[in-house]
């Protein structure tokens, strides 16, 4: 039997941060303290080496700063959601559990519900909101996909272990990955500097990726019109045109700093539709990381949108612009703002015209001190939960890896709106 | 929990062989018993009421990755006026209104029949997520590469039956589907289609084999419901000829072929599209191990969603509104979402509808055939109630044939077919059969331990399609949860599972397999009875498997 003070070693633990929550982790606990046993990119380490932090251990809950027992700050927040005549529930990072119940106290209160990525994930299903989309998913890609074209300007930050783990392998079920070819188009810089292997199946292309609808003109066209130079233009329409399964792809939350976003995405979908007309091709739109695939997919199910809705009474409306919460903040149309922060290192843009609850990690940052701040665990970490990954179809569970202080962000959503 | 007495009712409980007798029926802690001498604390006047056990429906899209993609794909739809529900459309419900029609329809347990293995914990969530009924899943098999490549490399069937039950253990299902057999992994390889007797390009295996192979396996498993088998050739003019050959393939094992309706098509005629019903369901009527599920199509709006992405790339042209979307997912299986608008002004569609019908009124017996629109493929489960009338109603239907805007009286035997499905036939065929046919001995049935899942109609009311919309009562696990078309109670059904007994030896190989290939570790494949209650949200009950032996 092992004593209470032993350390625990936990295998196969899901990585609750980025959204390829690779779940090959091994972590050791040892009072509390989180030890990443794997090799893994630093990146990925601290994420949860910084919940050890002693600052981020013991930290309360705070009335505008002022730290406070937990009660006050329940009695607190029931007194703010009692006055407000207009809350909203910001998610900032979540999971499936806490998407549930986010939704289930926005119903009490009528409240609006909404998450901090929207915008882009809203353009992401807007692609077969319009036309067809051929999809694929990780193991697909790691096992079938002989060429495989990533427009990248700073991915393999976002998602530090994408390459190693899921492009570059070195096994594959269908097909020699020996034979792989990966074009990595956008960014060259950055992408080599992020991307932490060397190997030669890999060819850096450097490209302005705002003009991605000119190359896959060019492709279609079979005459070079882009700035890629002719020699791996040739190189990349050669591929193409040979290979067996082609897998794109790309991070709409990168391509939405181009103005010509919408129209990028459109046209690689159609692109590839219109490979498979003779061909196999498929899109891989890779999801941002704060939950909010768990959320987007938790909100389709339980209302049919994705974000963005409004209870009245027993119903609920959808409105992607009238229910946006930033706008409703900036207007001054909402007086209460239920921020839930589980997850995300993030910054917090509070805005002062309303009152602000902070449901957060203890490592939740904010412009300006909340009205209220209760911290919460972390899923996957103190908690157990349920995530899915960037592919959409890939959903995994959340262990409990410690005895926390800290109670999950749903069980203070439900003290605090009851 | 309070004890219920309903008094003076007519009675259809087919599996006691009750057929519209006059009885009470006595409840105490959620199940039936025998005549309490207790105090009753309700009693409910059950005169001129018909009760029936609560219905069944064993082939539904309710739950998981394509059902929630057409949620969010057709957004345009959300505009439901119905106050008693949310906005969502009634081809693509959320969770909470999928759970409320069905419970105001009296139906008290419903089987998502596509979940992917992979996506299992979506499919449970999103079924957890449903208020009122019982729920449960078959894992979707025959597609994936490491069945393929362990039936090509010739491997022995008590191998596939180890890694059979280790699927149904790990996703937490009730039973096992095949779509398209071998035909979505081969259109990964660029195959566009895959007949019954050719080889698939990269393993080069029959989809006849596959299916004799897995049929083979869930009955030496003992799991109760076989084989659930989606054909191959969904939709295609003469694809008769393969369904036939299918149920060939099953060798006289137990199969159950699911939307026939889509599966019984000839080619004559100047259209090169016909009926062929009549020789899918004599099939259907001397086989003693077959059963089907129809997947009636009724006309409106829906969306078609399958596991079978090779023919759903195949019909994205027919996609109304022009939009549609086709995934591979995760070396298991893929997906196909394409809308779809069924007129009375499309041959096609009409013949379809007629297609259906013919399928239900020539099939003898009503536990060898059940009432599906394949949930919203064929149409919505919302138009159950005017399916039943136009299997009762000889008048109706064929007022409603003559009515169409093609004319389709040529072409079909319908209007030769007298026969009217009785209230006992139909009793049969959404209570006792399907329940038989899945193993849920304390469901479908009024038997002393039985589940108190019961639905009460109104026998006054007339119109047949009336009576069966709005039950007057729904008792579900003893507690009434509908009482004159309201919501009383809001209770959570439990999801049902089998777990048939495995050598452990195969999770090695799978744990090789992984490790190698695949994006997830094995242990984080396999949800625990732990995962379902703590974080999905859903109780499991295991049904008893016994195994078997061909000898």
């Amino acid at each position: 039997m092992p004593k209470i003070s032993d350390s625990l070693n936990h295998k196969n633990v899901v990585c609750p941060f980025c959204s390829l929550h690779c779940d090959d982790l091994e972590i050791t606990v040892d009072d509390s303290k989180l030890s990443v046993r794997n090799n893994i990119p630093k990146s990925c380490v601290s994420k949860f080496e910084q919940l050890n932090l002693a600052k981020f251990r013991e930290i309360s809950s705070s009335i505008k700063g002022n730290p406070c027992d937990q009660k006050k700050a329940f009695q607190h927040s029931r007194q703010l959601i009692k006055e407000s005549k207009e809350t909203v529930f910001f998610n900032s990072s979540v999971d499936v559990n806490i998407t549930r119940e986010s939704l289930s106290a926005a119903s009490e209160l009528n409240g609006i519900v909404d998450h901090v990525n929207s915008s882009v994930f809203l353009k992401n299903i807007s692609i077969y909101q319009r036309r067809g989309y051929m999809a694929t998913s990780l193991t697909e890609i790691k096992n079938k996909s002989d060429v495989i074209i990533v427009f990248s300007n700073n991915l393999f930050k976002t998602y530090p272990r994408l390459m190693t783990k899921f492009l570059a392998t070195k096994d594959s079920f269908s097909i020699n990955p020996k034979n792989k070819k990966i074009y990595v188009i956008g960014n060259k810089k950055n992408n080599k500097r992020d991307c932490d292997i060397k190997d030669k199946r890999i060819t850096y292309i450097d490209f302005d990726n705002k003009n991605i609808s000119d190359l896959l003109d060019s492709f279609t066209d079979k005459k070079n019109i882009s700035s890629v130079s002719n020699k791996f233009f040739d190189e990349l329409l050669t591929s193409i045109e040979c290979s067996k399964y082609l897998s794109i792809l790309w991070a709409t939350s990168e391509l939405n700093n181009y103005k010509e976003c919408n129209e990028i995405i459109y046209n690689i979908s159609a692109y590839v539709v219109a490979l498979n007309k003779t061909m196999r091709a498929a899109c891989l739109s890779l999801a941002g990381n704060d939950g909010d695939v768990s959320f987007s997919q938790t909100m389709g199910w339980m209302t049919g949108f994705p974000s963005r809705i409004k209870f009245t009474g027993k119903f609920f409306e959808y409105d992607k612009d009238a229910y946006k919460a930033t706008q409703l903040i900036n207007s001054g149309n909402s007086d209460l703002v239920i921020y839930i922060n589980s997850l995300s290192e993030k910054k917090l843009n509070l805005n002062k015209k309303n009152k602000n609850i902070v449901i957060g990690s203890p490592s939740t940052k904010y412009n300006i001190e909340p009205d209220v701040f209760i911290p919460c665990g972390t899923p996957g970490v103190d908690y157990k939960g349920h995530v899915f990954r960037t592919d959409n179809v890939v959903s995994l569970p959340l262990s409990s890896l410690r005895l926390s202080p800290y109670k999950s962000a749903q069980q203070i959503l439900r003290e605090i709106i009851k | 929990m309070p004890t219920l007495c309903l008094k003076n009712g007519n009675v259809f409980d087919p599996i006691n062989k009750v057929f519209n007798k006059k009885k009470d029926i006595y409840i105490k802690d959620g199940k039936i018993t025998e005549k309490l001498s207790e105090k009753i604390a309700e009693t409910i006047d059950c005169r001129n009421k018909i009760i029936m056990p609560g219905a069944i429906d064993l082939h539904t899209h309710i739950g998981g990755g394509k059902v929630n993609i057409a949620r969010l794909m057709l957004q345009e739809f959300h505009n439901n006026s119905d106050n008693d529900y949310d906005l969502t459309a009634d081809f693509v419900p959320s969770t909470l209104k999928t759970g409320l029609q069905y419970i105001k329809m009296g139906y008290t347990s419903c089987f998502e029949p596509a979940v992917l293995p992979i996506n299992a914990r979506q499919s449970h969530a999103e079924m957890a997520d449903t208020p009122f009924i019982d729920k449960g899943g078959y894992a979707l098999l025959g597609n994936d590469d490491f069945l393929l490549d362990l039936i090509s490399r010739g491997a022995n069937q008590s191998e596939i039956n180890d890694y059979v039950a280790f699927i149904l253990k790990a996703t937490q299902c009730i039973g096992i589907k095949v779509v398209n057999p071998g035909g979505i992994n081969a259109f990964k390889f660029n195959q566009r289609a895959l007949n019954v007797d050719e080889n698939s390009v990269r393993y080069k295996i029959t989809p006849r084999k596959i299916v004799r192979i897995l049929a083979r396996a869930v009955y030496e498993l003992g799991v109760p419901h076989p084989l659930h088998v989606h054909c191959s050739n969904l939709g295609v003019p003469g694809n008769f000829k393969s369904t036939i050959e299918t149920i060939k393939a099953a060798e006289g094992l137990p199969v159950h072929i699911t939307h026939i309706q889509f599966h019984s098509y000839g080619n004559n005629g100047d259209r090169n599209f016909s009926s062929a019903s009549a020789e899918i369901t004599d099939y259907v009527n001397k086989i003693p191990n077959l059963t089907c599920d129809v997947g009636q199509v009724l006309f409106g709006q829906t969306a078609t969603m399958s596991g079978d992405s090779m023919k759903q790339h195949a019909n994205h042209s027919h996609a109304h509104p022009d939009k549609w979307l086709c995934m591979d997912i995760e070396c298991e299986a893929g997906c196909g979402v394409v809308p779809f608008k069924y007129t009375d002004q499309s041959f096609v569609n009409a013949l379809q509808w007629a297609i259906g019908l013919e399928t239900f009124l020539l099939t003898e017996d009503p536990d060898k055939i059940f009432l599906t629109t394949d949930h919203p493929n064929g149409a919505p489960f919302t138009s159950y109630p005017h399916l039943i009338k136009l299997l009762m109603d000889k008048t109706f239907r064929d007022d409603l044939l003559d009515q169409m805007s093609v004319d389709i009286s040529k072409h079909t035997i319908l209007k030769d077919i007298k026969r009217e499905y009785t209230m006992s036939e139909i009793a049969t065929m959404t209570r006792s059969a399907p329940a038989r046919i899945l193993g849920l001995k304390n469901k479908g049935s009024l038997s002393k331990g039985a589940d108190a899942d019961i639905t009460v109609y109104d026998s006054n009311i007339i119109d047949i399609e009336d009576m069966f919309a709005s039950p007057t009562h729904v008792i579900k696990d003893g507690h009434v949860v509908v009482k004159n078309g309201e919501i009383k109670k809001y209770t959570w059904g439990k999801t049902q599972v089998v777990k048939p007994e495995y050598d452990a030896s195969i999770e090695k190989k799978l744990k090789k397999y992984f490790d190698k290939y695949h994006t997830i570790e094995l242990p984080n494949y396999t949800i625990s009875n732990d995962e379902m209650s703590e974080v999905i949200g859903s109780h499991v009950n295991e049904i008893k498997c016994a195994r078997k032996r061909i000898s």
